[in-house]
Formats: structure tokens, sequence, C-alpha cells
């Protein structure tokens, strides 16, 4: 059974990674946060994922320890700096792939409503979600309309004249989100969106000992940090 | 009940009524079921019925319309939520959660209701309809007959009295249909008032109590179930209606499935034809495929059975899996096609139907005769996208026209369409076929096949 | 809907709508920019996003014409960005800039042109966030120098002009495409929505 973790506790992760970036912690306390982060890949069952991220972290951390020391030169030093920046934007992006990859719609809203966050930024952000896989499918349709048309078939022939393609394409899908926009309100409005009163959810979130055992255990790098040890 | 007293309605920014002087009464219990041409006012009183009009659609209301005692004058459309379930027409664009459990939750939770109540209404509201099969499935991946049964279970979870649907089977085949029916069924005989605006009336007939006619507005007549059924094919078609049986259609759609191609000029042909997206996607085979210059040729089969995919293929859109075609060439293919796709919408990319329909067109000298053709002279200067459905589909033909290509493909280009708009429909394509094109048509209406195609194929 | 000065539920998913369409150009944004100008990416991704986006901006502003709405929209940005493991400052950044140009289009109603320029230009240095990690990026390089007992005093001197050149650049790059991209929007705007009736 893969152990996931509520997304309150998701947000807290995001918030320390985000701290650690921003107060540049050393790099002893970051790769100990960014173990225990990937842990988590791990126990919720996203192996991939998972293995990937530890490849790209211990690859930048190698740069680190064994090419940094040894940097000449512009281009060198110019890339080893880009290395550097991205190592420390990746406790961010693990702990955010992490906290898209194990939350669901249902979830994501029960957390939001948790924290208090009112209705009219909790509405709109179910739609960006909902919406995400039809500008998709939308997209494949324009192009396979404008390939019947001889218009701009292929990419390299989309960058030729960017600003027709730009407006062959977004048009009708500017169009087809108007429509879909009217829709939605339509199929959400009789459903009881606009029902006055508290909405709930069906899903049940409750923070566990080990949501806050696991919150605690990140921490820890963290405030040593702080306290001069790592 | 549910009673309606001279009741008109005009849309803002509109010049006619969409609903004249309406009297109407339907009794608690009732299966009514809303027929007449496109526009004819019956979605217009869907509408008035679950409260959209006028919190949603505004305009001018007058006279009484009453639901279960609410006034649309006066009520919002919140007091209508516990009391009124709606289903729609597009299955695409009617659910607002991206998981089929949140969907049927949805309402519930907005409605306030604790957790474990929710979790039982879901559970018995699946077991009633025998959607637990359908239960934590991402909605994108379900089939256009399963979105629809999940929107019907959705609109059903409040236990309202009413249920309002609004053409629901127009983009669905015919077992997603019976499915769809024998739910219906199962909510009359609950007890359930059953309002539906349907074009399409044979899988309903058994079904329901009462059928009323709209024109321009206005209901023409009414009929019980027994009294409609007596009415001749001749009357119904008449009055711009679809039959009540179609058995005879589906007859002839087989007989036409045997049918050898003819074989003169043949434009596009493959054989031992695998076409699917790529490995992980499902594959589906056709042994043996032929179009010819001139012919209409209906393609029929259930939702998901590979229609789509075989006619991209056919296009050059997508490469076969397996199995060859001639021409070989994606390219060449893809330069002698043209497809009118099933929503018109995503082809319209110029701001006047004159400019649309030269887009790509290699024999622009027709332009003025296509346009009078296809009644399009008047709009000429107009923005597509200011047009109706109806119309849209002409500027696409019209397109297709003169892009000079020889293979024509229409996905579905009858479906939520009545009698009247079918035939109009049917004139097109026999006009394409004069032309001398090979006109291949993606359809689920039987009606059509047997009517205007020159042959059906199966898959 | 009847006219009301508060947002709707059918605004509010309107709002939601743009803002994905929104999203996926500015991702198309990192993404291009990435491909076309490695290594400056961040430098080049508010230009970029800023050029292609103008006709979301000014049809979801035509069609709402009421305060709120370009905000709550910087705001669903801003949370999104976050999730997806931006930088918690691309987060205030898109808020607050929002909120800005919220406040600029409604000095012109939601229909003086010019007004609406001037807040899309606002809106797009909401997407800022991305670029200002540059600094930290060179502070915990030269850190890292120092650490190693390395001279860093070369190195943090020479980066010190990329990164203020880079910085004016791309302030000046993101001004010139969000008005190109805006009046593009506008233009689009008025030969298909307009036209068509749909705002």
């Amino acid at each position: 059974m893969p152990v996931r973790l509520d997304p309150r506790a998701k947000l807290y992760l995001l918030l320390l990674s985000n701290l650690t970036l921003f107060l540049h912690v050393s790099l002893r306390a970051e790769i100990l946060l960014v173990i225990l982060l990937l842990f988590l890949f791990f126990l919720s069952g996203k192996l991939k994922s998972g293995i990937r991220m530890t490849i790209i972290y211990s690859a930048l951390v190698g740069i680190d320890f064994f090419v940094i020391p040894v940097a000449e030169g512009l281009l060198l030093n110019f890339l080893s700096m880009l290395s550097v920046g991205i190592r420390m934007m990746l406790p961010c992006i693990i702990s955010g792939a992490y906290a898209f990859s194990t939350t669901t719609v249902g979830e994501m809203v029960c957390g939001l409503r948790k924290l208090n966050v009112p209705e009219c930024i909790i509405i709109p952000c179910v739609t960006v979600v909902r919406f995400f896989p039809t500008i998709a499918e939308d997209y494949r349709q324009i192009r396979s309309a404008m390939a019947f048309r001889g218009i701009a078939t292929g990419n390299v022939a989309l960058l030729r004249h960017p600003a027709q393609s730009l407006e062959y394409i977004l048009m009708p899908l500017l169009m087809n989100s108007n429509n879909v926009a009217q829709d939605l309100s339509v199929a959400a409005m009789t459903k009881g969106i606009s029902l006055p009163g508290q909405h709930t959810s069906m899903i049940e979130l409750k923070m566990t000992p080990f949501d806050v055992l696991y919150m605690l255990t990140c921490t820890i790098p963290f405030i040593l940090f702080l306290g001069g040890v790592l | 009940m549910i009673e309606s007293i001279n009741c008109s309605f005009r849309y803002q920014n509109t010049e006619t009524d969409a609903l004249k002087a309406l009297d109407i009464k339907i009794a608690t219990g009732e299966c009514i079921v809303l027929c007449g041409k496109s526009g004819c006012g019956k979605t217009t009183l869907t509408r008035l019925l679950n409260g959209l009009i006028p919190s949603f659609f505004s305009g001018e209301l007058t006279g009484l319309c009453s639901t279960f005692g609410l006034d649309p004058r006066i009520s919002a459309i919140e007091d209508y939520v516990p009391l009124v379930g709606s289903v729609f027409q597009n299955p695409k664009t009617q659910y607002f959660n991206v998981d089929t459990t949140a969907e049927l939750a949805f309402p519930c939770e907005n409605a306030g209701m604790s957790s474990d109540v929710i979790q039982k209404r879901v559970t018995d509201c699946a077991a009633d309809f025998g959607l637990e099969h359908l239960l934590h499935r991402s909605i994108f991946k379900l089939s256009g007959g399963e979105k629809q049964r999940i929107a019907f279970g959705a609109a059903c979870i409040l236990h309202p009295k009413l249920l309002v649907l609004d053409e629901p089977t127009s983009n669905l085949d015919y077992k997603a249909i019976a499915e769809l029916h024998d739910m219906i069924a199962k909510k009359k005989a609950e007890g359930i008032t059953i309002v539906i605006a349907e074009h399409r009336l044979a899988w309903i007939a058994d079904l329901a109590d009462r059928f009323c006619l709209f024109e321009n507005g206005m209901l023409r007549g009414q009929w019980n179930a027994d009294e409609f059924r007596a009415l001749p094919l001749a009357t119904l078609q008449a009055m711009g209606l679809r039959p009540l049986c179609t058995t005879q259609y589906h007859q002839q759609a087989i007989e036409k499935s045997q049918l050898p191609s003819s074989g003169k000029n043949p434009l596009i042909s493959a054989v031992n034809l695998s076409v699917g997206y790529g490995k992980k996607s499902p594959v589906y085979d056709v042994t043996h495929f032929q179009i010819c210059k001139g012919e209409i040729v209906g393609l029929m089969g259930h939702n998901g059975i590979g229609k789509s995919t075989l006619a991209k293929t056919l296009c050059g859109l997508l490469k076969p899996v397996s199995g060859s075609i001639t021409p070989a060439k994606e390219k060449e293919r893809l330069k002698n096609s043209f497809m009118v796709m099933q929503d018109v919408n995503y082809q319209l990319f110029s701001d006047s139907v004159r400019e649309e329909v030269m887009l790509g067109a290699t024999k622009p000298e027709l332009c003025d005769q296509v346009l009078s053709a296809l009644g399009l002279t008047n709009l000429a200067d107009r923005h597509p996208m200011s047009l109706s459905g109806g119309q849209k589909q002409r500027v696409a033909i019209a397109s297709a026209m003169l892009s000079g290509k020889e293979f024509i493909v229409l996905d579905e280009p009858t479906s939520g369409l009545d009698y009247y708009h079918m035939t109009k429909v049917a004139q097109l394509l026999n006009q394409l076929k004069e032309q001398g094109a090979a006109v291949l048509v993606i359809t689920h209406d039987e009606e059509l096949a047997a009517g205007w195609c020159d042959r059906v194929i199966y898959l | 809907m009847k006219a009301t000065n508060k947002l709707t539920i059918p605004d509010l998913i309107t709002i939601g709508v743009f803002t994905a369409l929104y999203f996926v150009l500015v991702t198309i944004a990192t993404f291009g920019s990435a491909f076309l100008f490695p290594g400056f990416n961040n430098v080049v991704l508010p230009a970029f996003c800023a050029l292609i986006s103008g006709c979301v901006y000014m049809l979801l502003a035509a069609k709402l014409q009421k305060f709120g709405g370009i905000s709550v929209m910087g705001i669903v940005m801003g949370l999104f960005f976050m999730t997806s493991g931006h930088f918690i400052i691309s987060f205030a950044g898109n808020i607050v800039m929002g909120i800005v140009a919220d406040l600029v289009a409604k000095m012109g109603n939601y229909k003086s042109k010019k007004g609406l320029l001037a807040s899309y230009v606002l809106f797009s240095y909401g997407l800022f966030g991305p670029v200002i990690p540059m600094w930290f990026m060179k502070d915990a390089y030269v850190a890292n120098l120092e650490a190693r007992g390395k001279d860093a005093t070369y190195i943090a001197e020479l980066f010190a002009n990329i990164n203020m050149g880079t910085f004016v650049l791309a302030v000046v790059l993101t001004l010139i495409c969000a008005l190109l991209g805006g009046l593009f929007g506008q233009k689009m705007i008025k030969k298909h929505f307009v036209k068509a009736g749909i705002v």
C-alpha cells in the first residue's frame, strides 16, 4: 500500500523547500532535505520519477564536488554557475513534482477548503485542472484542420509565419474556450455550484501522526543549519 | 407539477421571441418529449424548467411558468437545484470534474452534505444504474455514452422531482442510447417527471406519455403516445421529424453493406490495414477498403471501434500501423483529402465567410457559384463564428468544394439534426458526389445511411 | 447573467478557462526560450510569454469588464507556479502584478485601449519571478567558490556585470514584447471577437 502525505503536509514541504532556497542553506543540509523528499516518491510508489530525480540531483551534486573546484575560464564558470542554480532549485521542483503527481483534484479542493481558501479562488483552480486536457485535444483538432487547408503542416512551417500561425491556432482555441466556459458554467450551476452555505468534500482529510512526523523530520536539517551545526 | 400560462421569452440581443405564448401543463410522473426543428424553442423550454432562464440566459420573460411552484422571475437557479436534474447535449463539456466519482459527488458537496452521506449517495447511485465499473475513472478516458450515463447519474444524485434532458443522445451510438433508455425507464418507474427535448424519437417512443411539437417558438400540437405512434411517416417528415421506428433503415443499411464497390475510378484503396495511434493505443484491423470517385460511402459501427482512426489514416493524418494503402504516401493523400469535422468550430480561421472558403482554395474562380449553391451568398461578409451550427457546417463544406480535393470525409454531419436539416445535409453530400468527389461519411444515422449512401461499411 | 460588479460563478469559471490557456502559453514560452536561448532562458521567458499571450489577456479583460478578474488570474497563476516547483517569489510576483494590472485596467474602465495595454505590460512583469533566482545563483556560486578556497573576486565582478546587464535587457525586452503582444491581441479581438459579436 503506497503511503501518501496529506495535501497540507505537501504544502508545508513546498514552503520549506522554498525557504531552503531563499536562505541559502548549506549543501549538507540541502542534501539531507532532498533525500527525505526523494524518499516520498518511493513511498508513494512513483519509482520512475523517484529514480529520475535522484539521478539528476546526484549528477548536479557531483558537478559541485568535482568540476567546480577545477573550473577555469568564462564558459566553464558559466556552466558551473548554471548547475549550481539548477541544483538549488531542485528541492522546490522535487517537492512540487511530488505534490502535483500524488494529489487528486478532490484532495486539492478539500485541502484548500480546510485552509479556508475562498471559493472564488477554488473554482478557477478546479477549472484550470479540468480544462488542461481540453486544450491539448483542441490543439490536435486545430492542427489537423490546418493540415487539410495546407496551412503550416509540420512544426517548421509553423515558425515560418509566426504571427499567422498564432492567429490560426489561437482564434479557434479561444472561440472554443469561450463556448466551453459557457457550457461548464451551465453544467456547474445546475449542479448547485452557486448554492449558499459551506460546501463540503466527499474525501476526508486527516493529518496523521506520520504526516506530522515527516514534516518535523524534514525541518530538522533546516534547524540544524540555522543552529550552525550543518 | 409544471404549469406554464401564456409564457413568452426573448433572449437578450435577439429580435424574435424564442418561446411564444406557451400554455402547457405537465403532471407529476409524466414523461414528455419535446420535438420540432432546430431552433423551434424546445431547448428554451428546458432552460425555463431548470431555472437557467433567466438566471444564466438573460432576456425578457413574460407570463407564468412554474416548476413545482418555483417561478423563474423570483427564484434563483440555486432554488431549482434540489428539485431539477439536468442532462445536456454535449458529453464533452457537461461535467465539471476530472474523475467520475467526483462528478457524482459534486452536487452533494455543493449542497453541504457530510462525507459519509455523500459516499452512500454515490455508492447507491452507482448500484442503481450499474455504474460501479465507471467509478474512480478519468472522465477523459470514457466514451461519449459512458460520459452521458455519468451525467445522468449526477443529475439524479440529489433525488430531484424533475429530470430535464436536452438532446442527450445526439453524439451517441445505438448501444449507448439503449443504456441511457434503461436509466430513464428506471426513473420513470419511480414516478419522476421527465422532460426530454430530442430529435431522435425512436429510442424514446416506448417511454413517452406525450409528444409536444414546437414550431417557431409556438406549441403546434400535442399527441398522447398512441396517437403519435399512429401518425404516418409522411406526416412526421412533413413536420420535420425523425421516424418513430428505424428498423427498416437498419435493414437497408445492412443490405447496403453487402454491395460491392463500383470499382470505377478508384481513389483510395487499402488491403490488410491496421490503424492506430501508436504502440500503446489499440489497433483496428480493416481487411479491405476501397472508395471510388463519385460515390458516397457510409462508415458505421459503435463508438470507439476505430472509425475516426481509419478516416484519419485514409486522409493521411496518420501512418498505418501495418498494411498498404494506395496512394502510399501520407503527404499525397493529405493533399487530396478534406475533412468536415463533427465540431466545425475548429476549422474556421478567417474573419469573413468569403475569406474562409478561399483559404487554401485551388478553384477560387468557383467561389461565387459555390457560395450561392450552398445559400451562403448573403452571409459572405459575416464572421463565420457568428453563424448558426448548420451554416458553419455549410461553410466548411464550401471550403471542401473549393479546395478541389477529391476525397471528402464528413464526421457525423447529421448528429443532432431533425429530419428537415438532415435532408439538407444529404443534398450537400449529393452535390459533392456530382462534383466527382469520393465522399466518406462517418455516421450513426441509419436513416442517412439508408437513404443517401451508395454503400455502407460496418467496422 | 444579470449585470453585477461582483464576480459571478460563470465569471470565475471563465477566469479558470483563460488562466489554463495562459498557463499553457507560459509553458510553451518556457520550453521555447530554453530551446532557443539555452542558459538565458529565464531572461527571455517573460518577454517571450508577453509576445504570445496578448490575445488571451485582452479577451478575458473584454469579456469580464469588472474588477477582480485579472487579480484572480494572477493569484491562480501564482498558486500553480508554486505547486509546479517554481520559486515562491513567482507566486508573490504574479499576485502583486495581477492586482496592480487589474487596478490600472480599471482606471480605463476596462475599455481604454491604452489602459489595457499598460495593464498587460504590468501583468507580464509578474513573470519576473523566475528571473530573480539568477541573483541567488550568482551569490551561491561565489559562496561555493569561497567555501572551496578559490579566489572569487574576478568571478563575482564578471557575473555582476552580466546580471545587471541581463536584468536591464529582460526589463526592456519584456516591455517591447508586451506592447507588441498586447497590440496584436487587441487587433485580433477586434478582427474576430467583436466582428463575431462575442464581446
